[in-house]
C-alpha cells in the first residue's frame, strides 16, 4: 500500500519535472530561434577581440575567446590563492586577538570584525580601489626603506608589479574573509576546554608557545570545516573583480557574452567552472584535514 | 577611600594592560595607534571631509529618481517601517500590541508595495524610478519573503525518500550554492526572459528580486536543514502514536522546531541577501549603492569617493544592525514563548 503510494508520487514527480522542463525548453527554443542563436560553443574559437590589461601568459586581441576564458581562469587562481594564505593568516591573528587577555587587543580586533562585516563587500572593493589606490599620486609611496611602494599603479615588493586593480580586490578580500575567518577560529579555540588553558599555563608554558602547540592543534577539527567554506566564500566573491577592472574568469565571460550574445552558453561555462573549483578547494581542504587527523 | 579605588585602578590597568614585558610592548604600540588613527579620523571628519556632497543629496540617497512630486509614499513607508521598529523593540512586551505586530510586519509588504509602485488610486511609477534607500529595502524584503517558502520546499524535497524529489532538490542547492551571486544576477537578467512565453516580460527590478530569491533559497533550505537534523526522532514517533498525519507532523511539530532553531542562520541571510543587493549597482540599478556611483560620475562631486563611501558603510551597518537587534529579539521572544 505504502510503497504502491510513493510509487505514484514518484512518477508524477517525473511528469510534473518533465512537464516543467518541456515548457521552459519550449519557450527557450522559440526565444533562440528568434534571436537566430540556437545553443552551440563554436564561438569559442572565434578571435576574442578585446584586450586585457594583465595576463599571466601571453594574450592579444586576436586570440580566440577560449584562450580568453583559460587566462581568466589563472587570473582568477592567482587573486583566490594568493586571497586564502594572506586572508587565513589575517584571521588567525585576529581571532587569536579575540581571546587575548589584553582588552585592547580584544577590543580593537572586535571592533574591526564587527565593523568589516556590516558592510558590503562591494563598497570594500570600492572603497580600496578609488580611495585606496586610485587617489594617489603617479609618485610613489615608499615603506620599509623602498622594499614595497605604492602608487596608483599598484603595489611594488622586490621587484613584483602587483597591478591597482589586482591589489585593491586581494587588499578588499583579504580583510572581508580574514574577518569571518578570525570568528572561526575564534570558534575553534573556545571549543578547547578551558582546563587546557590552564594546564599549559601551570607547566610554565608561554602563551604564544601553549597557543600554538596545545590549543590550535586540539582547536582544528572545529575549525577545519568553517574555513572550508570560507575558503569557498572567497573564491566566489572574487568574482567581483569586475567591479574594480580586474579581468578574473567572470569579467571575461560577462565581455565575452556582451559581445557574443552567448548567454546560455557562457553560463554553462562560468557554472562547470565553479563546480571545478569548488571541487578543488574541497579536496585540498579534505586532504588537509585527513594529513592533521594522521599526524595527532 | 579615594586612595584605595585609585590603586584598584592602577591594579586592574597593570593587570589588563601590562602583566608582563610582551603585554606592555603590545598594549603601548596599540595605544599609539588607537589614539593616532582617532586624532586622524576625527580631524579628517571636521576638518578636511565635504560633506556637501551627503547633505545635499540626502533625497537623492533615500529615493533615487523617484518622482520628486511623490516623494510622501516613500517617506510614509518608511516612518512606518521606523516606528513598526521601534515598537517591536521597545513596547512589544504590552498584551495587545505583541498580537498585532507580525500582522503588522506581514502588512509592510502590500503597503509597501500599492505607497511605491502605486495602485489604489495612486499613480503607478515603473519600477524602473525605483531607487536608493527605498529600493535597496524594496529587493531585500520581497526577495526574502519570496525566498523564505522556496527554502522550506527545498529544504523538506532534500529529506524527501523519494528518489527523484530528494535528487532534484540535491541538485539544485548545491549548484546554487557553487554559483557565485553575480553570476546569477547577471544571468537572470539575461536567461529569465529566454525562458519566458514571447510577448511576457518582466522589469528589471522584478528579474533582479527573482534571481536573489532563487539563489538565497538554497541557503535558506541548508540552514533549515540543520534545523530538521537538530529534532530527534522520537518526536515523529511520538507524533505518529499520538495520530498526526505525516503532513500534520511537518507542519505542526517539526518545521516550527526546525525554524526556531535556524533562525539565527536565518537572519543572517538576510543580513547578507541587504548586504548583497549592492551588487546591482554593477548590474545597473540605481539602489543605494547604484545612485552613489552616478552621483560620484557628477562633475561637482568629483574625487569625493570617501565621504560618499563613508556615509554608505554607515547607512549599511546601522541598517544591518537594527536588523540583528530584531532578530535577537525574536529569537528571544520565540525561546520565551517555550517557556
Amino acid at each position: 500500500m505504502k510503497r504502491s503510494k510513493d510509487f505514484i508520487i514518484q512518477i508524477a514527480t517525473y511528469i510534473i519535472l518533465i512537464g516543467l522542463f518541456s515548457i521552459f525548453a519550449n519557450n527557450l527554443t522559440v526565444n533562440l530561434t528568434r534571436n537566430n542563436m540556437l545553443i552551440n560553443f563554436d564561438w569559442l574559437k572565434s578571435p576574442a577581440g578585446f584586450a586585457m590589461a594583465e595576463s599571466a601568459l601571453p594574450f592579444k586581441p586576436s586570440d580566440s575567446y577560449l584562450w580568453a576564458i583559460i587566462i581568466g581562469w589563472l587570473n582568477s587562481l592567482k587573486v583566490i590563492f594568493s586571497g586564502l594564505i594572506l586572508a587565513t593568516l589575517l584571521g588567525l591573528v585576529t581571532g587569536v586577538s579575540r581571546t587575548s587577555k589584553n582588552i585592547l587587543l580584544r577590543t580593537l580586533s572586535s571592533t574591526y570584525i564587527g565593523l568589516i562585516r556590516q558592510v558590503p563587500l562591494l563598497l570594500q572593493l570600492f572603497f580600496w580601489y578609488f580611495v585606496g589606490f586610485l587617489s594617489l599620486s603617479n609618485s610613489s609611496i615608499s615603506l620599509l626603506g623602498s622594499l614595497v611602494s605604492i602608487s596608483n599603479h599598484g603595489i611594488q615588493i622586490l621587484g613584483i608589479n602587483l597591478s591597482a586593480e589586482f591589489s585593491a580586490l586581494l587588499i578588499g578580500l583579504t580583510v572581508f574573509t580574514g574577518a569571518s575567518i578570525a570568528e572561526v577560529i575564534r570558534g575553534g579555540i573556545n571549543s578547547v576546554p578551558m582546563g587546557q588553558w590552564e594546564a599549559f599555563r601551570s607547566l610554565g608554558i608561554s602563551e604564544i608557545m601553549g597557543i600554538s602547540k596545545v590549543i590550535v592543534p586540539q582547536a582544528l577539527p572545529a575549525i577545519l570545516p568553517g574555513l572550508t567554506s570560507q575558503y569557498l566564500n572567497l573564491a566566489k566573491n572574487s568574482t567581483l573583480a569586475i567591479a574594480v577592472g580586474y579581468s578574473d574568469i567572470y569579467a571575461i565571460s560577462d565581455t565575452s557574452i556582451t559581445q557574443t550574445g552567448r548567454a546560455i552558453e557562457g553560463f554553462f561555462i562560468l557554472m562547470v567552472s565553479f563546480l571545478l573549483l569548488n571541487l578543488l578547494i574541497t579536496e585540498i581542504m579534505e586532504l588537509i584535514n585527513k594529513l592533521i587527523l594522521n599526524s595527532n | 577611600m579615594q586612595m584605595n579605588t585609585r590603586s584598584t585602578y592602577i591594579k586592574l590597568i597593570r593587570k589588563n594592560f601590562f602583566s608582563n614585558k610582551l603585554d606592555s610592548l603590545i598594549s603601548t604600540v596599540l595605544i599609539i595607534f588607537i589614539v593616532w588613527s582617532l586624532l586622524k579620523i576625527t580631524s579628517w571628519m571636521i576638518f578636511v571631509a565635504n560633506w556637501s556632497v551627503v547633505s545635499n543629496n540626502l533625497s537623492l540617497f533615500t529615493f533615487g529618481s523617484y518622482p520628486r512630486l511623490e516623494y510622501w509614499r516613500p517617506t510614509l513607508w518608511l516612518i512606518i517601517l521606523i516606528f513598526l521598529t521601534l515598537i517591536t523593540l521597545f513596547w512589544s512586551k504590552k498584551g495587545i500590541l505583541r498580537k498585532y505586530i507580525p500582522i503588522a510586519w506581514i502588512g509592510m509588504i502590500p503597503i509597501g508595495l500599492i505607497l511605491i509602485g502605486g495602485g489604489l488610486g495612486l499613480t503607478p511609477i515603473h519600477s524602473r524610478q525605483w531607487g536608493g534607500l527605498t529600493l535597496t529595502l524594496i529587493l531585500t524584503i520581497l526577495a526574502s519573503v519570496i525566498s523564505f517558502p522556496l527554502g522550506i520546499v527545498l529544504a523538506l524535497g532534500r529529506q524527501s525518500k523519494i528518489d527523484v524529489i530528494h535528487k532534484a532538490c540535491r541538485i539544485y542547492i548545491e549548484v546554487m550554492r557553487a554559483v557565485p551571486l553575480i553570476a546569477v544576477l547577471f544571468f537572470g537578467q539575461l536567461l529569465i526572459p529566454l525562458f519566458l512565453p514571447v510577448g511576457l516580460e518582466i522589469s528589471r527590478v522584478l528579474r533582479a528580486i527573482l534571481s536573489f530569491s532563487l539563489f538565497v533559497a538554497a541557503y535558506i533550505a541548508e540552514d533549515l536543514r540543520g534545523g530538521l537534523q537538530a529534532i530527534p526522532k522520537t518526536q515523529k514517533e511520538a507524533a505518529s502514536v499520538l495520530g498526526f498525519s505525516p503532513i500534520q507532523t511537518m507542519q505542526l511539530i517539526v518545521l516550527p522546531q526546525a525554524i526556531r532553531t535556524a533562525i539565527p542562520s536565518l537572519t543572517n541571510q538576510v543580513i547578507g541577501l541587504l548586504q548583497n543587493t549592492s551588487l546591482m549597482a554593477i548590474l545597473g540599478l540605481i539602489e543605494l549603492l547604484g545612485i552613489s556611483r552616478s552621483l560620484l560620475a557628477n562633475p561637482n562631486y568629483i574625487g569625493l569617493y570617501m565621504e560618499v563611501y563613508v556615509w554608505l558603510a554607515f547607512l549599511y551597518w546601522a541598517v544591518c544592525t537594527i536588523m540583528a537587534l530584531l532578530s535577537r529579539h525574536l529569537e528571544k521572544q520565540l525561546t520565551y514563548g517555550r517557556g
